[in-house]
């Protein structure tokens, strides 16, 4: 593998489950320069104080030498549409091709990994080109696993929803406290009337 | 969306039967909802059956993977 390569990330949800599960470093693990495209990355961080978000900033930080995020120009029209308060949905994975078309200008002998999630990797075609290589992030996962790297995929899956429970529950309960005090606040006011 | 059909759509993902893109359309806004809801369930994110339209594709994938992985010792 002496040829230009690179793992790029096409969807917020592998980062999400690796950071729920305290699992993001599984992504270092084969050696590969990961890329994570401009969108992607907004889309996983933009919401300040986010279940992961936090994390997925200090990782990179801290693995600067091997992870990239990668400016597009979907990334530019994602921006755009956050403002005018647009829909964003399903941009990561074009900027993800554009990462991809981007890198392959760059080498044309290059060769690329793009990770999945993995019911639209079995389900919704995907690219077609010697040069790549699809991955989900099961199939990661499992690859992992079968050399021993980590304990199992199960027991990464299983962390990471029972950390998005615990986030969800928390989520709930933080509306179900802004419900009861807006309650209070109504029922305060009717009192003075 | 409902709570009985926000229930039912994580059942059909986790069974493999809906995919996440399918799940946005419908009314999850991000992952960590998609993960939440699995664990109330207390279910698991579908792991891909080696089937479909990119399975040579994705077989690659593994390859490149293990031989990276081999290549790092």
């Amino acid at each position: 593998m002496n040829r230009p390569f690179a793992l790029i990330v096409t969807d917020t949800s592998p980062l999400f489950t690796l950071v729920l599960a305290g699992a993001l470093d599984t992504l270092l693990r084969p050696g590969l320069p990961v890329r994570i495209p401009d969108a992607v990355y907004i889309e996983a961080t933009r919401v300040h104080g986010a279940p992961g978000a936090e994390q997925i900033v200090e990782w990179i930080n801290a693995h600067l030498d091997l992870v990239q995020i990668v400016p597009t120009d979907i990334g530019i029209d994602q921006q755009r549409r956050l403002e005018e308060g647009r829909a964003t949905r399903g941009l990561g994975e074009q900027a993800a091709i554009e990462v991809l078309e981007r890198f392959f200008r760059g080498d044309a002998t290059a060769e690329a990994l793009l990770l999945f999630e993995d019911a639209d990797i079995e389900k919704r075609r995907a690219i077609v080109d010697q040069r790549v290589g699809l991955i989900s992030t099961g199939d990661f996962l499992r690859e992992l696993e079968a050399a021993g790297l980590i304990q199992s995929t199960d027991h990464i899956l299983d962390q990471a929803t029972a950390q998005g429970r615990n986030v969800e529950r928390q989520r709930r309960a933080g509306e179900h406290s802004a419900t009861r005090t807006r309650l209070r606040g109504q029922l305060a006011r009717r009192a003075d009337d | 969306m409902t709570e009985g059909e926000r229930v039912r759509l994580i059942r059909q993902y986790a069974a493999g039967e809906i995919t996440w893109h399918e799940l946005r359309e419908r009314g999850f806004s991000d992952y960590v909802q998609v993960l939440g809801a699995l664990g109330e369930a207390g279910l698991r994110p579908p792991v891909a059956r080696m089937d479909g339209p990119n399975t040579d594709a994705r077989r690659r994938g593994r390859a490149l993977v293990r031989e990276a992985l081999r290549q790092r010792g």
